[in-house]
């Protein structure tokens, strides 16, 4: 009967809407209305300190981020533009205790409509500890991470909106937003166009075949020393570890020297024997192919030591199942060996292909992304990341080197996209 | 649904507010004008109680300057601060500590940064005064940007021939001469050579286009003009020629590197190198007296190589409150008796005329080779599009190197810089 009174009053004279909108007007308030006299006080105390320390920050911050400055040297573009982000995640906490307070005194409005009876102080202070506690202990985790990797990334791409090049960089004159005019540029601008277009395709071709060798290879000497008849097997396995335990650097450095078509060992001391002397530094498609042998070489001990371990655990009972069947060798390896080592290995294996995409080392240390091809402004090796590179701190082109990265970080996205979503081993834990 | 929009609408109208007022600081205090203009005056300030300078981190170098400062604070009671940042990182550190006021007084850099450093607005320019004439035209015209001067020359370099004694008696006055030496000493299969230099990068082949002509940046009254580019010029072509046929003799190998470069002229297997005076300790401790240097040789036409001199010059911090007080610091730093302090501590050659002059320098079996070249040298060009000229030059020298013929291949590098100078957002006039 009250119940059905109640319903009947719509509008904004429910008590419902009485505490929502007193929430939106202050918040607190609305809480007060309820009764709740105690978290009234708080979200109060909360909301005027939260003001009180962040306004002056915030406003300064906002204007900021859409000015970027109006005076040269008073207003240092890129510091407003990072006193801008940090006044957004700011805000959005702020926000956050806003929309909770709403909700909050809704809720409770609505409770006190149904005739519920109003929890004691206690049992609010339990209820919260039960449902609120696991958020509040990642909230330092949470903060951390806002400000060490989310705050750093938003800068980024925001700089790829604005002009930020050598002749345009604060203190003394002040940035702009351009838009997408940056990305436009690396599609229709001659220079940037022909280069984006053939250091693009070489990346994807370099992450894709250096990878996939390192893979293969490391996979099939795992499965060669793995056989029972092998014997040394510690051995093997120490030498074909060798590779990965001297620093990346050091053999890229080397290789490099041993690569010299004139001076090099491996034409000088190997192929000269056969009377072939090929030019691995200054011409691109040897280059490429060198690097690939060297990242190959590099790369196969990890993905050896990786399926090494996991053959280890795949137990003996099916394979003599299978003996009992009459399955051949390579059905043993089809069947049983493949399935098991790739499953628990996918998201280690994506990330190699990732880890090639942006492998700087190796293309800056091997030859700097030489040798030089007519016509475009970076070298037959480079590959994307040793491009920015080069653009940031050779010539300085801040704007276009931030664009370019943001290209970069989505497709590594898409790489960990399907790391984490696609493959059995994160989906099924405890498959195998 | 209406909660939401109302909440949505609310939030649009709190950030439209926040972000409409912004401060109020509608005019500026202080302008870039104010600050070069009139700073003549004589009387010099109240002492300040100390200057902070940041000093190259390299040993020697601290080691030098920590030695003339403390005679600075004893004649004058300012304390200095020496702060050792290395000398390439001192930049992006200005850049961030300057406008947040810990910036320093004085940094240290080389003179092709100061275009960048002065579209930053990072530096300020100094008045030279009357100890202009101490220090060697090149070094002047290296610190000086726009008509302005914008450092306290300190050190000067560049590169010269080294020569192995035991191999070649007397050093080779022609390139006539030295390609003698190269025909004779080449002997690749034992890994001998007559004559090397990093024959693919500008920065050492410079010379050889300039004698003949060619230019970076054309320069009037010390501006540049960044869209006349003099790389493709005759001149620039007769030097390309010249380099190509270093690689078609064979007495260059295409894959030199300087590594390799470094380690056969210290086997003793070189006669003559090109290389800077960074290499002297190196060099002289593999060969001990064998080794020797002169200037450059004469080209063809007769006339002197002119290679690129780089300035390493203290420069007056945009955000200094002392500048008085900091150019008088450098003043004191770089004069007579402290450059040949730091020369013969740090081993760097000072940028003044009485110094080089000095004994000590004009008679000294190694540097005064050095000496004599940055004579003939010019400056690198300051202006900031010069950093979008290193690559496609040397690209082109890399294409000449495997063969390409060169006008085609310089021409081609000019149109490239020219593109990527306005790509990086300069305004050619």
């Amino acid at each position: 009967m009250t119940q059905d009174r109640r319903k009947q009053k719509t509008g904004l004279g429910r008590p419902r809407n009485i505490a929502t909108l007193l929430s939106i007007i202050f918040p607190g308030l609305g809480q007060f209305y309820n009764r709740r006299i105690f978290k009234g006080i708080l979200l109060l105390i909360i909301a005027v300190s939260f003001l009180i320390t962040t306004w002056h920050y915030i406003d300064i911050g906002l204007w900021g981020l859409f000015t970027l400055g109006t005076i040269p040297r008073e207003h240092h573009s890129i510091q407003l533009l990072i006193q801008g982000l940090i006044s957004l995640i700011i805000l959005g906490f702020g926000i956050a205790i806003y929309f909770f307070n709403i909700k909050d005194a809704r809720h409770d409005a609505i409770h006190r409509e149904e005739d519920k009876k109003k929890p004691s102080f206690l049992r609010g202070v339990i209820n919260f500890y039960d449902r609120g506690f696991p958020y509040f202990m990642i909230l330092p985790g949470l903060m951390m991470l806002l400000f060490v990797v989310v705050l750093p990334l938003l800068f980024m791409v925001s700089l790829a909106f604005t002009n930020y090049n050598q002749y345009n960089s604060p203190p003394r004159k002040l940035l702009d937003w351009v838009g997408m005019d940056n990305f436009q540029a690396l599609l229709n601008v001659g220079i940037w166009q022909d280069t984006f277009l053939s250091v693009f395709t070489w990346t994807i071709v370099w992450t894709v075949v250096a990878t996939t060798l390192q893979i293969a290879l490391g996979l099939f000497l795992a499965l060669l020393v793995n056989d029972k008849r092998i014997k040394f097997k510690r051995a093997l396995r120490t030498v074909l570890i060798l590779p990965w335990a001297v620093p990346a650097f050091v053999s890229i450095l080397i290789f490099s020297a041993l690569f010299n078509p004139t001076f090099g060992a491996i034409n000088r001391d190997i192929l000269s024997q056969f009377n072939v002397m090929i030019p691995w530094l200054s011409d691109p498609f040897w280059a490429k192919t060198a690097l690939i042998m060297i990242q190959t070489w590099l790369g196969f001990p990890f993905v050896f030591a990786l399926f090494t371990g996991v053959l280890q655990s795949v137990p003996a009972d099916m394979y003599e199942a299978a003996d009992v069947d009459g399955g051949t060798r390579f059905q043993k390896l089809r069947f049983i060996t493949l399935p098991h080592v790739l499953f628990a290995t996918a998201p280690l294996l994506i990330m190699q292909y990732a880890g090639n995409f942006n492998n700087f080392n190796i293309i800056y240390l091997f030859n700097e992304g030489n040798p030089a091809v007519r016509g475009q402004n970076a070298g037959g090796t480079d590959i994307l990341i040793s491009w920015v590179y080069k653009l940031t701190f050779e010539t300085n082109n801040y704007n276009m080197a931030a664009a370019i990265t943001i290209i970069m970080g989505l497709i590594i996205s898409i790489f960990a996209f399907f790391q984490f979503r696609k493959t059995a081993s994160f989906k099924e834990e405890g498959r195998y | 649904m209406k909660k939401w929009l109302g909440t949505i609408f609310c939030m649009m109208l709190l950030i439209g507010i926040l972000a409409a007022c912004g401060p109020d600081e509608t005019k500026s205090t202080k302008n870039d004008s104010d600050k070069d203009g009139e700073k003549a005056s004589e009387e010099m300030p109240e002492k300040p109680e100390k200057l902070t300078l940041w000093v190259n981190a390299e040993e020697k170098q601290e080691k030098a300057v920590k030695q003339i400062t403390n005679k600075y604070t004893e004649k004058t009671g300012i304390d200095v601060e020496m702060v050792p940042i290395n000398m390439l990182d001192q930049v992006e550190k200005l850049n961030v500590e300057g406008p947040a006021g810990n910036g320093p007084d004085i940094i240290f850099q080389p003179h092709d940064r100061i275009g960048d450093l002065v579209l930053r607005g990072l530096v300020a320019p100094v008045s030279l005064g009357d100890k202009k004439s101490e220090y060697t035209d090149t070094a002047l015209q290296a610190v000086q940007y726009d008509g302005d001067y914008w450092g306290y020359p300190a050190v000067i370099e560049t590169y010269a021939m080294y020569y192995n004694k035991s191999l070649v008696d007397e050093a080779p006055k022609t390139m006539e001469d030295l390609m003698a030496i190269a025909e004779r000493d080449t002997k690749p299969a034992e890994d001998k050579f007559g004559f090397l230099m990093e024959a693919a990068n500008f920065y050492f082949v410079y010379p050889f286009f300039s004698g003949n002509g060619a230019y970076v940046f054309s320069n009037e009254d010390g501006k540049y003009d960044i869209s006349d580019i003099g790389l493709a010029n005759e001149g620039a072509i007769e030097g390309g020629k010249l380099v190509k046929s270093w690689f078609e003799n064979g007495y260059v190998p295409q894959d030199l590197t300087p590594d390799i470069m470094n380690g056969l002229f210290k086997e003793g297997k070189v006669s003559t190198v090109i290389n800077g005076p960074w290499m002297v300790r190196e060099y002289g401790d593999a060969l001990g007296d064998d080794l020797a240097t002169a200037p450059l040789p004469l080209l063809e036409n007769g006339d002197n190589p002119k290679p690129f001199v780089g300035v390493k010059s203290y420069m007056l911090s945009y955000y200094s409150e002392n500048p008085e007080w900091a150019e008088d610091l450098m003043a004191f730093i770089t004069n007579k008796e402290n450059s040949m302090t730091y020369y013969d501590i740090a081993g760097e050659l000072p940028a003044r005329n009485d110094s080089l002059k000095d004994p000590v320098i004009a008679d000294d079996p190694i540097y005064s080779a050095f000496a004599e070249q940055t004579k003939h040298g010019v400056p690198m060009p300051s202006v900031p599009a010069m950093q979008q000229v290193w690559d496609p030059i040397n690209d082109a020298l890399s294409f000449i190197s495997k063969g390409e013929p060169v006008e085609p291949v310089l021409k081609e590098a000019v149109k490239i810089i020219g593109n990527q100078i306005e790509a990086s957002g300069a305004t050619t006039k």
